[in-house]
């Protein structure tokens, strides 16, 4: 599965990657003789020399570029640098240290220990051994509550989990198309009216990373007949969702509707 | 970010490693703040110059660019970590020289003018109004976006060198007028004398953090302008400014819907008792930022004839090489009551080996001596200071 981010530094690279969950400050936040954070980055101890760093973004003080300099005279240089949003300082050392930079990568979708080839050039992130799905998934709304349908043990996927109407796009087809097809097959609703849309929604389950395209649908009824890939459902208002065992993502992508 | 066929050649190596990287360096920085172009500059100031603040790293980075990069445009240096003549007298190791020396000489071989100086602008560097320039080291660099009219962004070192290779820098940020109109007014009352406008700058600076003030009521010169530029810029990053009737585009700002706010004596008074964590000083520095030849007479002035105290700690009065070279009677005097130091200043220096309280008149150095330096602060005018000496 490949990222696409925006190249910041170039050069092409493999590692394996070590994720903070805060901002870091090069200067301060490593050790540059040993290359091992300090208490400050939330992760002491770690080596961060030949890792894949990945971090939120850079704060603190302009001498940070310097430290990564200091960590290049050391040998003890990450592989290469992965943020959400670059900022000038860990930029600057990057390119002066020669370490390949990608940014607008979503953090959420890498986990620690993953095998990652980086291109810093075409700002890709390459995730090995993960796989990608594109997927729909629609919500459908009929008097102010939502369609929840809980899935089977016969589906391959968070079994027992409740969703909204998901499918796989076949290859050809558009996602919008996927969506009508699938609501007619899981719901037998044939006159659901499309409301909106929203940004395709990235997700990360174990060795797998679900595209999402979110779609919003309008029911005309609230008669539906499910089909052997789902097991019961409900017309539940938005708010009652947290005490349901949503599918990851279910609750971001009803924000991202408008719910 | 768009680049013309040239920056594309620049960028994939045709005119060498050292432009390469620095065009790396350019091109990321624009990609970051979605610039649409490169813009050429007609003069640089770099930061990233004691060997205390870049080590080992950024000297192997500097020897390397300066195998094959030179600048394009004039471009001058910040303070180093010592005198470069007199580092001996200082207490400077031998070590720690040999190292200072080494950046400047990789600099010197770039092209760059290795007059050490936090105050270009009055040695030679000073861009006219509406020149695009990239700067680094915050108080000058509010001073020429304030004061000179002459854009640049907050640069960093390695950025505003970048870009001084190049002789290009991305267009974005302060380049852009709509980024350079005020954001608040401030109505100050008229001030006393010069550490008064340095006290002004941290107040303002620390309660409004990056805005861009807009003073009403106060007539600063350059010396005052200089001080308050840099105390705004420590306490609140504050990277331009406008004075009205003193500053060169106060008169074509807008001031409608604007917060309005009051700064008097007293808000003066309690920066500058908060300022102040020490009562006996073992050294009192002046020239944060370097001293003016304005500055030098009137110090000398202030001084000549009398006599130093023999209770009188060491003293420190920092200016730029080339204004000492101007002012030779006033360094005579100066020099015996003190130091007249050079290329440096008592927030690059290594201080904390040999000194514990010091007295100035920079809120700038108030506000960083305590964290780099480890200092307990005095904070007092000209004439405080100089009663303490003579």
């Amino acid at each position: 599965m490949i990222l696409n981010g925006r190249g910041i530094s170039k050069g092409l690279t493999e590692g394996v990657v070590l994720m903070l969950q805060q901002p870091f400050s090069f200067l301060g936040g490593v050790d540059p003789k040993t290359g091992l954070l300090s208490g400050t980055s939330g992760a002491e101890g770690q080596d961060i020399t030949g890792k894949v760093f990945a971090f939120p973004w850079g704060k603190g003080s302009t001498v940070g570029s310097y430290t990564i300099l200091q960590l290049r005279k050391e040998k003890r240089l990450p592989a290469a640098i992965i943020n959400q949003r670059a900022e000038t300082i860990v930029a600057t050392g990057a390119v002066m240290a020669k370490v390949p930079m990608v940014d607008r990568i979503d953090l959420s979708l890498l986990r620690n220990g993953d095998r990652v080839a980086v291109d810093g050039e075409r700002g890709a992130v390459d995730l090995q051994g993960v796989k990608g799905h594109r997927v729909v998934t629609s919500v459908l709304m009929h008097q102010g509550r939502v369609l929840v349908l809980k899935r089977s043990d016969k589906v391959s996927t968070c079994q027992r989990m409740w969703a909204g109407v998901s499918g796989y796009i076949e290859p050809g087809e558009e996602p919008l198309q996927t969506a009508i097809k699938e609501i007619g097959e899981e719901t037998s609703i044939t006159k659901a009216k499309l409301v909106r849309s929203a940004a395709t929604l990235m997700v990360r389950q174990q060795d797998t990373i679900w595209a999402i395209h979110p779609f919003l649908f309008e029911s005309p009824t609230d008669q539906v007949t499910i089909d052997w890939e789902h097991t019961e459902y409900k017309w539940a208002l938005p708010s009652q969702m947290d005490e349901l065992a949503l599918v990851p993502g279910f609750k971001r992508l009803l924000g991202d509707l408008g719910l | 970010m768009h680049l013309t066929r040239d920056e594309e050649e620049v960028l994939t190596g045709e005119r060498g490693p050292g432009m390469q990287r620095a065009m790396e360096l350019v091109v990321a920085l624009g990609r970051i703040y979605d610039a649409d172009r490169l813009i050429p500059i007609t003069s640089a100031h770099l930061s990233g110059v004691s060997y205390k603040t870049i080590g080992e790293g950024g000297l192997d980075f500097l020897e390397e660019m300066s195998k094959d990069a030179r600048v394009k445009v004039h471009t001058t240096l910040n303070p180093a970590g010592m005198d470069l003549a007199r580092w001996g007298e200082m207490g400077v190791e031998e070590s720690f020289a040999q190292r200072q020396l080494a950046i400047i000489k990789a600099y010197e071989k770039m092209g760059v003018t290795t007059n050490c100086t936090c105050t270009p602008y009055i040695t030679g560097n000073a861009p006219k109004p509406g020149e695009a320039v990239a700067w680094a080291e915050s108080s000058a660099l509010s001073y020429v976006n304030s004061v000179l009219g002459a854009r640049t962004n907050r640069e960093g070192g390695p950025g505003a060198l970048a870009a001084a290779i190049i002789g290009k820098t991305p267009h974005y940020g302060l380049h852009l007028e709509e980024n350079r109109r005020p954001t608040m007014v401030v109505e100050a009352e008229v001030l006393d004398e010069i550490t008064d406008y340095s006290l002004l700058g941290h107040a303002v600076g620390q309660r409004f953090g990056a805005a861009i003030p807009y003073f009403k009521g106060i007539r600063p010169d350059c010396n005052g302008l200089k001080t308050m530029a840099a105390a705004m810029a420590a306490s609140g990053s504050v990277a331009v400014f406008h004075v009205e009737g003193v500053t060169p585009y106060s008169s074509s700002q807008d001031l409608k819907g604007l917060e309005r706010v009051r700064f008097d004596h007293q808000d003066i008074k309690k920066a500058k008792e908060s300022l102040t964590t020490g009562k006996d000083p073992d050294l009192i520095a002046v020239g944060c930022p370097h001293l003016s030849q304005m500055e030098m007479k009137m110090l000398a002035s202030m001084l000549d004839g009398k006599r130093p105290r023999s209770d009188s700690p060491e003293v420190w009065f920092c200016t730029s090489r080339t204004v000492r070279t101007w002012c030779p009677k006033e360094t005579a005097v100066l020099e015996r009551f003190g130091k007249v130091v050079c290329d440096t200043c008592m927030i690059v220096a290594p201080i904390e080996s040999r000194h514990r309280c010091t007295a100035t008149n920079s809120a700038k150095a108030c506000n960083y001596l305590p964290s780099l330096c480890s200092q307990k602060v005095v904070c007092g005018s000209y004439a405080e200071l100089m009663g303490r000496i003579a």
